[in-house]
């Protein structure tokens, strides 16, 4: 390992350009007095709920799925497993909308159905939307951590007389515990940073007060309540951190074989979660779209939601590469690396809060492309680095080796060698920024250019209007566009953070 | 000025227009008339315009824009769209920063307008502009487009219209359940309203008791639709959401309930002003005062013309059943401390 690597003042750089966003809150935050002091308390108090109950609902959602889908040997496993991660991919203010709208008095399932349901909305509303779109975290790493246990514990445990059930809870749970927290965490970092469901919810949590603020204004105290929020999420990423799995010795993965014509009795059990988080959005915006057509929308906003999207994932790519390669040659350079994890952290209402500040200290960037690429960037940028640094860690080291011996610089060698093989890295990180960048919300809502309408800046305009069947076009768009990104994430598994197919079995 | 001479004005002007017929649209063909322009008497609009739009009115507005647009192909408008409070305290900002993006601001409510006036941003319009208009309409700095009314919509299937408070302070305690949008700008307006004739302590105190019985939505259309319903009671809503929905659903079980003499029954107008010192922008604003744009505004939006010679939307009750409290439009720029105001009692 060298000492010093071309790559660092760059990747120094870039990580400097990451931290700008936070500077710029403390500079920001201000309140005018100690007002408001009684309100902050229920403003924590609603996020921490929110986050408690999430965490709650998707380990009691997402383990016992995991079990599912990495013991019992169903027909079609496979397609199970794409199914129950697919709300992964969703935007949860889609879900959030099409609940809204569907349930409670008046709402599309008493249309269309004509019986009444109670209404979701509020801290059960929200909680109930968050759950159905973070259970999958919890699924994909405590699967992944249960297809490493080897199965002979449990076998030794079954043949000194436990039941099969008591297995389950006492020889295989508390070795999952690890996969379970990791999982666990990162959707508890999911619902501190959402801004669409509580906000279509109506639950005042950080995010939604932030957007408050930020209408009328009070940019100093929508800052202080972003840096409130930041402390919560940069305790979570402690934690996260901290979570270390340890892999066992390998052996053979429990397996269970249900009984002929037993196997959808154990995927009833899944079905209202599938219904809830994948069907009933398809339902409510089909039966909009077939109601009202594509009334009101233009395909100006689709190539919107493309421009910047694009423009964002080539320089993301871009700047991921040095901080990929920083991250590999030493240790001031994994530090720059996890700096623009950071990022990642940020919610994109607090992004937003914090460029739309840096924009009016910089007028050339305020309301520019730029800026909201800027944003984008920030934002996903740790997706692009991630991808390209594990397909570049998973290159056979003989290769460049055998460049070295045959005279190749290091330059040489990472331009004609490694970056020609990490090309497929480097697609798949664009093609990941991209797609969260179509999907992004609330920094696009405070930074889009004028005119600039975005598919889901235009879903939150007829949501706020209450036209409601206007969101029947982008929405579907959005879900597509989701299933994309589900699908690259799969295909990209080996490489990506999630390792879906963790099973190395033939 | 003077808030039920305002409504007066209007409701009477439009009467009187009833014999010319309702105009065609903005199609329109050219009237020889007193009073407002016609559209086909402007001068064309060419050149870059940035306008920011306060959200709220759903497509009847970009309708405006966009035949304003097809009228004048010269004209490259670019639209910024928001929340009205959040686009004013974004210009007061941007001013305050030494940047001006917007040439343009039309304001669903007069509130915002004041905001942005109040900073010193507004230019003078000519006198030749607001001619159209009454002449107590007419203010140096901004136009009003329409007028509109602070109305409480109620579930007809379970109250009738006696069944509500004439008082708005009593509606808290009433027994009903209620809906409202706080974040609107016009429920601002119409708090600041109560702000200035009651005071900064019973408004707060009303505002924490109606926040015990209100469900909260994100706009005032959702509040008429839940009221509609039947998820609410009763609602805090501008008036032509009820006439909208009314007229695409005749048999919905919504109507229209006023107060008497309180901010309850508020009159508001949008506005618009000019921020860029050129010729552009004051043109464009003609346009919105055209009897084409009044017309179609009244017709379709079902939003009160203030021009002279447009009929009033349909719907509307009488003029001698109502009683708008007397309120300077002018004194609703006061946004700020009905904002801390607001969130002092939680309701923000």
């Amino acid at each position: 390992m060298n000492r010093w690597s071309a790559s660092w003042p760059l990747a120094g750089l870039i990580a400097l350009v990451t931290v700008a966003p936070i500077v710029v809150l403390f500079d920001l935050a201000d309140a005018p007095t100690g007002l408001f002091e009684a309100r902050n308390l229920g403003l924590v108090a609603n996020t921490l709920l929110l986050t408690a109950i999430t965490v709650a609902g998707s380990v009691l959602v997402g383990v016992p799925l995991a079990m599912l889908t990495a013991f019992v040997q169903l027909p079609w496993r496979r397609f199970w497993l794409v199914l129950l991660v697919a709300p992964l991919a969703m935007p949860s203010y889609i879900g959030a909308f099409t609940l809204y709208a569907a349930f409670g008095p008046g709402g599309e399932i008493e249309n269309v159905l004509g019986f009444a349901t109670p209404r979701v909305s509020g801290l059960a509303g929200a909680s109930l939307v968050m759950v159905l779109y973070t259970y999958p975290f919890v699924l994909l790493t405590t699967r992944a951590a249960l297809l490493g246990q080897d199965a002979t514990l449990v076998n030794a445990a079954r043949s000194l007389g436990t039941s099969f059930w008591i297995c389950l809870w006492r020889v295989v749970l508390p070795r999952a515990l690890t996969g379970i927290a990791a999982g666990a965490l990162l959707g508890a970092l999911y619902a501190l940073s959402d801004f669409g469901t509580p906000a279509i919810m109506g639950l005042d949590t950080f995010t939604r007060v932030i957007y408050v603020e930020y209408n009328a204004f009070g940019l100093g105290q929508a800052a202080l309540f972003s840096l409130q929020l930041l402390v919560i999420v940069g305790l979570v990423l402690y934690l996260e951190s901290r979570v270390k799995v340890t892999p066992e010795r390998p052996g053979r993965c429990l397996q269970v074989w249900p009984r002929r014509g037993r196997a959808p009795l154990w995927l009833l059990p899944a079905l209202p979660v599938v219904l809830l988080a994948i069907v009933l959005p398809l339902a409510v915006f089909g039966t909009w779209l077939w109601r009202e057509g594509a009334e009101g929308f233009e395909l100006s906003y689709a190539w919107n939601s493309a421009r910047a999207s694009f423009l964002a994932a080539v320089v993301a790519v871009i700047a991921a590469l040095p901080v990929a390669h920083a991250a590999m040659s030493g240790r001031a350079g994994r530090l720059f690396e996890r700096v623009t994890y950071l990022g990642f952290g940020v919610p994109g209402i607090v992004m937003g809060t914090a460029l739309v500040y840096l924009g009016l200290k910089l007028p050339f960037l305020y309301q520019t492309l730029a800026l909201l690429v800027l944003a984008y960037v920030l934002r996903f940028l740790p997706l692009a680095v991630g991808t390209i640094r594990s397909t570049a860690e998973g290159l056979d080291a003989g290769v460049v080796n055998a460049a070295r011996v045959l005279g190749a610089g290091r330059r040489e060698v990472f331009r004609r060698v490694t970056l020609p093989l990490t090309m497929r890295g480097v697609t798949a990180g664009a093609a990941l920024v991209f797609l969260e960048a179509m999907r992004e919300l609330p920094a696009t809502l405070l930074l889009a250019p004028t005119g600039f309408e975005s598919l889901a800046t235009y879903l939150w305009r007829v949501y706020e209007a209450g036209y409601f069947g206007r969101a029947a076009v982008p929405g579907l768009m959005l879900v597509l566009i989701s299933g994309l990104g589900l699908a690259l994430m799969l295909s990209g598994e080996r490489r990506a953070e999630f390792g879906v197919f963790g099973d190395n079995r033939p | 000025m003077h808030r039920r001479t305002l409504l007066t004005s209007a409701l009477k002007l439009g009467l009187g227009a009833g014999a010319l017929g309702i105009m065609p649209g903005l199609a329109g063909r050219a009237f020889a008339q007193a009073g407002a322009a016609s559209v086909e008497e402007l001068p064309p609009l060419e050149g870059e315009l940035t306008m920011y739009l306060g959200r709220g009115e759903g497509g009847l507005y970009e309708n405006v824009l966009k035949a304003i647009e097809q009228r004048n192909p010269k004209l490259k408008l670019g639209i910024r769209r928001g929340p009205t409070a959040a686009l004013a305290n974004a210009i007061v900002a941007e001013a305050g920063a030494g940047v001006r993006r917007a040439d343009v601001f039309w304001a669903v409510d007069s509130g915002a307008i004041g905001l942005v006036r109040d900073a010193g941003l507004a230019q003078v319009l000519p006198d030749d502009l607001q001619a159209g208009l009454q002449p107590e309409f007419r203010y140096p700095g901004w136009a009003p487009v329409t007028g509109r009314i602070r109305t409480l919509p109620f579930h007809t299937g379970r109250l009738a219209a006696d069944d509500i408070p004439k008082d708005i302070m009593a509606l808290p305690t009433a027994g009903l359940s209620l809906g409202w949008a706080p974040a609107y700008a016009s429920f601002q307006s119409f708090v600041t309203a109560m702000r200035l004739l009651r005071g900064p302590e019973a408004t707060r105190d009303w505002l924490r008791a109606t926040a015990k019985v209100a469900k909260t939505y994100a706009g005032e259309l959702g509040v008429v639709m839940a009221v509609e319903r039947g998820e609410v009671d009763v609602g805090f809503a501008n008036h032509y959401y009820t006439l909208r929905l009314k007229s695409g659903k005749p048999d919905a079980q919504v109507d229209l309930a006023f107060t008497n003499n309180d901010a309850g029954c508020l009159v508001n107008a949008s506005g618009v002003l000019a921020l860029g010192d050129d010729e552009l922008p004051v043109n464009f604003i003609r346009y919105l005062l055209t009897r084409e744009v009044q017309s179609y505004l009244a017709r379709e939006a079902y939003e009160i013309p203030l021009v002279e010679g447009v009929e009033p939307p349909e719907g509307l009750p009488g003029l001698e059943t109502l009683s708008p409290p007397d309120v300077d439009l002018t004194r609703l720029a006061d946004l700020r401390p009905t904002l801390d105001l607001m969130r002092d009692a939680g309701v923000l």
